[in-house]
């Protein structure tokens, strides 16, 4: 995998996941921004982990599709 | 040339959680109530320890103390979250739908995906404890699912059995977790699937000889490097977790 891959790093306190691709533009975080671009006072948005306590990981995505169910 | 760690009980990290104060919010069932927790890797405040082992990145042993005291409604993702309860009822409710009543011998993995919420009380005056453990999944943001299961002590004397994974509680991991339970002293050999899974096994009661060394009440020895591991129980009652996790 090339350095410039995107990264993906799961929150150690929660399993919240950032990806570098995505970003989180509902937090103000642009897509494409970088791990190592984000303060390192950043914490967790769903459980307040710090940065720190996140571990980059190299899990692919679910392919299994959402079980979606519509009324007739 | 087979690897190991050693961890003893009384080297894995304690923390005391309050309901009242900066973890009020954490707790439910203030004043009273509180969480102690022995974790054996490293998890929130507990950072000088391991980091985790294979794909494990949390193994505690928790008590909830006094009636309400509880995890406070909390998000998940991802993390495929067991919990194995060893006395009292713990109440869980969680995003799946389910509201459910665990005691002693019952178990639950909830493999959070893409997202879910859980709550867990202790409504009674008994005091609640389980084993949590932790494991990342194969895939990010599956779809949650949510499984229970119970070890049923007569059926489970005097031999290993599946709990979670393999043919047991199916989660998405290549990962295992089976119970040896034995009434007094006996010999078992566990066979990891392949060179590349280790095992982490915790005693919870008991004398386990695991691969040579002895390890008592709530010691743990983490195996990889090993095609087979041999255990010996001692006399009484010996039981113990054996979480096997590919590395």
């Amino acid at each position: 995998m090339s350095d410039n891959a995107f990264k993906r790093l799961i929150c150690l306190g929660c399993g919240f996941s950032y990806d570098e691709a995505l970003g989180l533009p509902g937090h103000g975080i642009a897509a494409g921004t970088r791990w190592a671009d984000i303060p390192e006072s950043w914490v967790c948005p769903d459980c307040g982990t710090p940065k720190a306590l996140f571990e980059m990981v190299e899990i692919g995505y679910a392919k299994t599709p959402p079980i979606l169910r519509f009324a007739a | 040339m087979t690897q190991s760690f050693l961890l003893r009980a009384d080297e894995r990290g304690f923390t005391k959680i309050l309901s009242t104060g900066a973890t009020g919010a954490y707790v439910g069932g203030h004043p009273d109530a509180f969480v102690t927790r022995y974790s054996s890797f490293n998890f929130h405040e507990y950072q000088s320890g391991r980091p985790g082992f294979g794909r494990i990145r949390v193994f505690g042993e928790e008590a909830f103390h006094s009636p309400g005291c509880s995890y406070n409604m909390h998000p998940h993702h991802n993390f495929i979250i067991c919990a194995f309860v060893l006395g009292g009822t713990l109440t869980h409710i969680n995003t799946l739908g389910r509201i459910d009543a665990l005691r002693a011998g019952d178990y639950y993995a909830f493999s959070a995906g893409s997202g879910g919420l859980h709550e867990e009380l202790n409504l009674g005056a008994e005091p609640m404890e389980a084993i949590y453990l932790w494991l990342l999944p194969d895939h990010l943001l599956l779809p949650p699912a949510y499984g229970q299961g119970h070890f049923d002590e007569a059926a489970g004397r005097n031999r290993i059995t599946p709990l979670v994974g393999d043919g047991a509680l199916a989660i998405p991991q290549d990962a295992k977790v089976s119970r040896l339970l034995s009434d007094g002293p006996g010999t078992y050999a566990y066979r990891p699937r392949s060179p590349g899974h280790g095992v982490y096994a915790f005693v919870l009661d008991g004398s386990l000889a695991c691969d040579g060394t002895w390890l008592g009440r709530r010691d743990s020895k983490g195996i990889w490097d090993a095609d087979k591991i041999a255990l010996q129980t001692g006399p009484g009652t010996t039981d113990a977790l054996l979480v096997e996790t590919i590395l």
